[in-house]
């Protein structure tokens, strides 16, 4: 009961947004977190709705919530090619959160909600920095909403899946070339829905096993504001006020997991997540007004990735839980096409994580996670402009679960 | 409490995160001295655009820029430039002086308001230009940068030169030197030059009617002569060659056929009025006919090399072809009001002929040899200027997000007169010559970013 308890507490802070490749995020559990991201083959929970709703059905208590965030403060470094010129992004910190309530209808069926952030990304880069005409600031963000339902087949076999209705949105500036003070700001949202599912298996006493699968989320933004601040000699051409519709794809995930519970206190974790960044093909933008002068396809040509992951837990005492773990994040992006607004390199990340349990119904579960981004040279082709680029993030975070 | 909590993480972490480092570059002199650098050349040396010299025009030139890049691989002290105290600029054209071209508007005799490049000063008095410009500033020399704006290659030797070009006297040490003399002031360890252009392009501005492409021998002896003077202290340099100037916007521009006809009446009297010519021409056994039509019409051009018999010179013009050339300076009003092109042929100074299109063609390819066996002969970095253009004339250049073509003004190198570079071309110049130097010395002089300049600015 009470390592249940605890377990569900380490879900909760696995809730907390992740900051991987591309402009995936997986920080939906503080627990998770600690155990290098893990989580498909871990009864989480309420948490689980997001890292596999098939062990959704494996949950213990019959009320269980969980709420938390994570604060990502990102650093990155870039020396251009052939030169000396040194610029480093001024990100503000960004903090993808979550909140889970679930509870069981009777011995086979749960259900429950899930609000959570698993994309995102923000970078800020002065605004005369010397990629100013690829990207000077850009964030976006996404809002899951997934209500879920899991069936218990037996005691070993949990199934679930979740509905899932997605807002997100985007905005980003870049530098034009009219001179210091131009440049085009672009602003839009939009919703689109998506599905998670997935099994959950005790194949023995100690050993457990879990598949998951959340669809591509496809963002499709019709009529964004777009803002050009150019000389008013330009502005026949390039209208000031415009609207402009672009498409950007939150890729499908499948993650198969397994945890073996190795001694009473100790639970060993380890996951590979199959991440379909393949569909991120191309940024097209189009244009209401002077589609012809403005529209803009830019190649991305992603690739999809294996994601490594492992993790442990460890119950000291009826307090104190300690978690531990790490992972490598290949970067998706293509060679070519590598460019300054999302800067996803290849990432080696270590995690630790403490869960307090003061009583058995409540948990705290804090988190910190390290990203560091293995320094890269590359080059955005279409655009000749190229350099090295270095990356840290630095992520604590912070959950609560409350389960009765 | 949570929240508490959470703000006392972030600030543990905002602590202990630290900006990843990177360093990947480390600016090497390879076998060259850089401590003193040197530039010499025409008007792009000495930093002149928008068809006149100023000050931030010089601050950006691409041996400016070089200067600075230098800085990293051991160049000392000022980088001093004979600095024309204006920025609204003085330029010759013909005999009268004028401030810089800024993009603007003008109403041409049609009563159309459209952007165009206009003086940054319409009201500036020729004396007051004329002072300026004669204002001497030897005093703060000797100068680093000794371009002067239209010199040939075989000015930078003539003595007494000043006399002749008010752009060199007022820098020059002495007025009885050539350009040249100011090298042994500056003992450069380390010389760019970039001279010869004007050499083809005087004549070429002048549609080929006037003034004469230099030699090829003394274009040889020249660039020898000037080589040597450097290296009388210099032990490295980079040259560059001439890029093929009739791809420049100031050739480019203004399309062969502007006549657009839109009144069949006037095409007909147009036609009616040339077949006489046609006839005389048919008579002479000559292949020349004019010919109108509705819509868009080549322009009726002179051309007095037209071998018609003796008494019929007045009928030395004809239309012109697709691939000749008509020059930036060609009056619009004349064209559009005037008559120009349809009933009155455009005077040959507006224009250039297939002729004399190959022979500019021609003396380039033969300047260009010279210079690429005297960086050979004389151990120097040979900077390929004319690829660079060859290239943004056809795909264009792409560098740090900038689009270089040699269009006029949309091209982003080339400033509103069509001949010279804006800062953001002279940044593409300057990366070029760091490119062939580092290559030749086994250096590693930092680029520059070329999105950090300007390119033509619009109001």
């Amino acid at each position: 009961m009470r390592k249940q308890f605890i377990i569900t507490t380490m879900l909760v802070m696995g809730l907390l947004t992740l900051h991987a490749g591309g402009y995936q995020v997986r920080l939906q559990s503080n627990r998770s977190t600690g155990m290098g991201l893990t989580g498909t083959a871990v009864q989480m929970g309420a948490t689980s709705m997001f890292y596999n709703p098939g062990a959704l059905a494996m949950m213990q208590s019959k009320t269980d919530f969980a709420l938390g965030a994570s604060g990502i403060i990102s650093r990155i470094s870039f020396q251009k090619s052939e030169s000396d010129l040194i610029a480093e992004t001024d990100n503000s910190m960004s903090t993808p959160f979550y909140f889970y309530g679930a509870g069981k209808l009777n011995d086979k069926w749960s259900v429950g909600l899930a609000v959570y952030t698993p994309y995102g990304s923000s970078s800020k880069w002065k605004d005369d920095w010397a990629g100013k005409l690829l990207i000077q600031n850009i964030a976006l963000q996404a809002i899951f909403f997934q209500p879920t339902v899991a069936y218990k087949i037996s005691d070993k076999l949990g199934i679930g899946a979740g509905l899932v209705y997605a807002t997100g949105k985007v905005e980003l500036q870049k530098g034009l070339n009219y001179g210091p003070e131009s440049y085009v700001t672009l602003e839009g949202s939009t919703s689109n829905i998506g599905f998670n599912a997935g099994v959950y298996y005790n194949a023995s006493e100690k050993l457990s096993l879990g598949l998951n699968y959340r669809s591509e989320v496809m963002m499709e933004i019709k009529g964004g504001d777009a803002g050009f601040n150019v000389p008013a000699a330009v502005e026949a051409n390039i209208p000031s006020k415009n609207k402009f519709d672009a498409a950007l794809p939150m890729p499908a995930n499948l993650d198969v997991g397994v945890s073996y519970q190795a001694t009473e206190k100790l639970l060993l974790s380890a996951e590979i997540n199959y991440v379909m960044w393949s569909s991120y093909k191309e940024l097209e933008f189009k244009f209401e007004e002077k589609g012809e002068l403005l529209n803009s396809k830019n190649q991305r040509d992603y690739k999809d990735t294996f994601i490594p992951r492992i993790g442990a837990e460890y119950v000291y005492s009826e307090l104190f839980t300690f978690r531990i773990g790490g992972y490598y994040d290949p970067s998706p992006t293509n060679e070519k096409y590598f460019t300054p607004e999302t800067v996803s390199l290849n990432n080696l990340a270590f995690t630790l994580g403490l869960s307090i349990t003061p009583t058995e119904n409540l948990s705290i579960d804090l988190s910190y996670l390290q990203i560091n981004g293995l320094q890269a040279t590359k080059t955005y082709e279409p655009d000749q402009f190229g350099g090295t680029y270095k990356t840290a993030a630095y992520i604590p975070g912070i959950g609560v679960s409350y389960r009765f | 409490m949570k929240l508490r909590i959470l703000f006392v993480l972030v600030a543990a972490a905002s602590l202990w995160a630290c900006q990843p480092e990177i360093n990947e570059f480390e600016p090497t002199k390879g076998s060259a001295d850089f401590s003193v650098y040197m530039s010499a050349g025409n008007s792009l040396t000495a930093g002149y655009a928008g068809g006149a010299l100023y000050r931030s025009g010089q601050e950006n030139s691409y041996t400016a820029i070089l200067a600075k890049q230098f800085e990293a691989v051991g160049r000392q002290g000022a980088f001093k430039i004979p600095y024309i105290n204006t920025e609204d600029g003085i330029g010759i054209q013909g005999a009268t002086l004028r401030t810089k071209l800024v993009m603007g508007y003008s109403t041409d005799c049609q009563g159309n308001t459209s952007l165009a490049p206009v003086p940054a000063n319409p009201n500036a008095s020729q004396q007051e230009l004329a002072i300026l410009l004669g204002t001497s500033v030897a005093a703060d020399g000797p100068f680093h940068n000794i371009g002067v704006a239209g010199a040939k290659i075989t000015h930078l030797l003539a003595p007494g030169y000043a006399s002749l070009n008010p752009f060199y006297a007022r820098f020059a040490s002495d007025p009885a030197n050539a350009v040249i003399n100011e090298i042994g002031q500056i003992q450069p360890t380390f010389f760019t030059l970039w001279i010869g252009n004007n050499d083809v392009l005087t004549f070429a501005l002048a549609g080929g009617a006037a003034d004469e492409i230099t030699a090829v021998e003394t274009f040889a002896a020249s660039l020898e002569a000037i080589i040597m003077t450097f290296k009388a202290s210099a032990t490295a340099g980079a040259i560059a060659n001439i890029p093929n100037i009739t791809d420049i916007p100031y050739f480019t521009t203004v399309p062969y056929n502007p006549i657009v006809l839109q009144d069949q009446t006037l095409v007909d009297q147009l036609n009616a009025g040339y077949a006489q010519y046609n006839a005389a021409m048919e008579q002479f056994g000559l292949p020349h006919r004019i010919s109108f039509t509705m819509g868009a019409n080549p322009m009726v051009i002179q051309d007095p090399t037209i071998p018609t018999p003796p008494g019929y010179e007045m009928l030395r013009f004809r239309q012109i072809s697709e691939a000749e050339l008509v020059l930036l300076s060609i009056p619009q009003d004349s064209l559009k009001c005037g008559f120009w092109g349809s009933m009155k042929p455009v005077p040959g100074q507006f224009v250039l002929t297939m002729d004399e299109k190959s022979e500019i063609e021609a003396a380039i390819i033969a300047y260009n040899q010279i210079i690429e066996s005297a960086a050979q002969n004389n151990d120097l970095a040979l900077v390929d200027m004319n690829s660079v253009l060859k290239q943004g004339s056809t795909t264009g250049i792409k560098m740090d997000g900038v689009l270089f073509t040699a269009d006029f003004v949309t091209g982003n190198a080339f400033s509103t007169d069509g001949v010279h570079l804006t800062p953001q071309g002279n940044a593409l110049a300057a990366n070029t010559f760091i490119d062939a130097i580092n290559k030749k010395y086994n250096a590693r002089v930092p680029k520059v970013n070329v999105a950090d300049y300007e390119a033509v600015r619009l109001p």
